[in-house]
């Protein structure tokens, strides 16, 4: 991976102001880059700041200190060069699939022609084509994330914020969805930040795990996962048979271990 | 032999109740009461000049509309409440939804919308009565008093329960302030508007009447004020049976709106 960082963080942290004086120190001195055309997952124990970070990168929150880079220019608030996408729904029940995934790039100004072509490339990568004209709310949970995913790449993102995208999915279709991410990837080239606490799902995706200690958060350890030797496979059950997968997921166990401890 | 079905009960504890039995049931509280009003008259129970019989009370309604021009008063009525309802809902949505969005300008307005809310909109009548004369101002004004505060603060609760991921997702495709209060937050919380506004149209009605018996010379109160005077029971309650059908149909027309206007909102 010789490219250039898309996003750099560099020594970030984000206190929460409580009131009544007090405050909480999500994360602490947060660095790392996220390589172009690269996978970033963010890894770590539940309330050890991943959700923060990835706010922070959207532009949803704003860094107590130090600062997030994209492009050359400090990031100050949200914009369309970082698509987010939620664990919770996000579709907009009023429109159908297709206005959804229009979304993004109607209020940026795309032509309608451009538009329509866009929407119906992404909409099939996402292989909800025979959904296009349905509402939302007609659709399954694994299906609803696709059209959120296929809007933000419609909108032509520089980095693609996804926060425990998958959560809230059953296991078969979270095991889809990420399947499909690795070929989004390959076929996009999109740049992508993943939040997850799932060890699997981290080792599947990333081609760099930053695996974050709780209270506050810090980066404990940058992992890229030798064992794929730098190729993205979109077929889970080869990754787990690969030799040094089980090594990998064995060092994520202990680290989560290790910080589950912490709280003791 | 048939199959053995186990019984379904008539009052199952928290089992759904058909469609026929809803229907048959809700037939059959109107037919009890009807039926012990005709039984009332009939036999003499109760004074004949305070509760005329229900089949003459309808007599008199037919007799209202075409003998006697109480559609006009009717249509009056009618333009009152859509009238003051329509500038109430002009000035209540967008100022609801505004709220809803900023909390800079909710800070401005919910401390004088909350404190209006506990003023009855009928402790105004004296005063507007001063202001306005007996012309159509005082009425409408009256039930724009009495809607608005209230449709303002229901919009405004809604419009604050649109979810932060659905405002985020639109801010990081790139929508400016403007952009997610149009497309986003106001399709949002559409449906839920049109609910506040369904039920703030059956509150307009209430006050309608006040108005209308207090201060009126036409439309339906003044009617029912003016069969008073005469002891003409059957018109006053002709009158109260026309309000009644009137809001059960402006309601059905919401409820239908709502239907035809949001039909993703449908059940599959
Ligand atoms: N808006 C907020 N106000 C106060 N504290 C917050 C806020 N958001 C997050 N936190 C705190 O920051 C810490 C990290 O939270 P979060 O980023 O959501 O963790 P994660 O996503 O890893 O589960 C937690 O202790 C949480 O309570
Ligand atoms: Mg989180």
């Amino acid at each position: 991976m010789a490219n250039g960082s898309a996003l750099e963080i560099r020594n970030v942290s984000k206190r929460f102001d409580l009131g009544k004086g007090r405050s909480v120190t999500a994360v602490e001195g947060i660095t790392f880059n996220v390589e172009q055309n690269s996978i970033v997952v963010l890894l770590g124990p539940s309330g050890c700041g991943k959700s923060t970070i990835l706010r922070m990168m959207a532009g949803l929150e704003t860094p107590s200190a130090g600062e997030i880079v994209i492009g050359g220019r400090t990031v100050d608030g949200p914009a369309r060069d970082r698509g987010m996408v939620f664990q919770a729904y996000t579709s907009f029940d009023w429109l159908s699939v297709r206005k959804n995934v229009e979304f993004g790039m109607k209020i940026n100004g795309v032509p309608a022609a451009k538009r329509r072509a866009q929407a119906e490339h992404f909409i099939k990568l996402v292989g909800l084509e025979k959904f296009a004209d349905v509402y939302p709310s007609q659709l399954s949970g694994g299906m609803r994330q696709r059209v959120a995913i296929a809007r933000t790449l419609a909108n032509d993102p520089e980095v693609l914020l996804m926060d425990e995208p998958f959560g809230a999915l059953d296991a078969e279709t979270r095991w889809l969805m990420q399947e499909l991410m690795v070929n989004v990837a390959e076929q996009t080239n999109t740049t992508m930040v993943i939040v997850t606490h799932d060890l699997e799902e981290a080792i599947f995706l990333a081609d760099k795990i930053v695996f974050l200690s709780s209270h506050p958060g810090r980066v404990k350890e940058e992992i890229r996962p030798a064992f794929k030797a730098g190729k993205r496979i979109d077929d889970k059950e080869v990754v787990i048979k690969l030799d040094g997968y089980s090594d990998l997921e064995g060092h994520l166990m202990h680290l989560m271990r290790e910080e589950g401890r912490g709280l003791e | 032999m048939s199959i053995h079905r186990p019984s379904k009960q008539f009052f199952g504890l928290r089992k759904p109740v058909g469609r026929r039995q809803r229907l048959l049931s809700a037939l059959g509280i109107w037919i009890v009461f009807f039926g012990v009003w005709v039984f009332a008259a009939a036999a003499g129970l109760v004074n004949e000049l305070l509760v005329p019989a229900p089949q003459q009370v309808f007599a008199t309604t037919f007799d209202l509309f075409y003998g006697r021009g109480f559609a006009s008063d009717v249509l009056i009525s009618i333009s009152r409440v859509l009238g003051a309802f329509a500038m109430a809902c002009a000035v209540a949505v967008p100022l609801g939804v505004m709220m809803g969005s900023f909390p800079a300008i909710e800070a401005i307005f919910a401390p004088f919308v909350s404190a209006w809310r506990y003023l009855p909109a009928p402790s105004f009548i004296p005063i507007l009565l001063m202001w306005f004369g007996t012309g159509e101002a005082p009425k409408l004004a009256l039930l724009f008093i009495g809607v608005i505060f209230f449709l303002i603060t229901l919009v405004m609760d809604h419009t604050k329960h649109v979810r932060e991921e659905l405002v985020e997702t639109a801010l990081t495709l790139g929508a400016n302030r403007g952009t997610v209060v149009m497309k986003v937050i106001f399709p949002a919380v559409l449906p839920n508007i049109v609910v506040a506004m369904r039920q703030m149209l059956a509150m307009a009605w209430t006050y309608l009447v006040i108005a209308e018996i207090v201060a009126s010379s036409t439309g339906i109160g003044a009617m029912m004020m003016r069969a008073r005077r005469f002891l003409k029971t059957d018109e006053i309650l002709s009158g109260i049976i026309v309000i009644g059908v009137l809001g059960l149909l402006f309601d059905l027309l919401f409820a239908a709106l709502h239907r035809w206007a949001f039909p993703y909102l449908r059940k599959v």
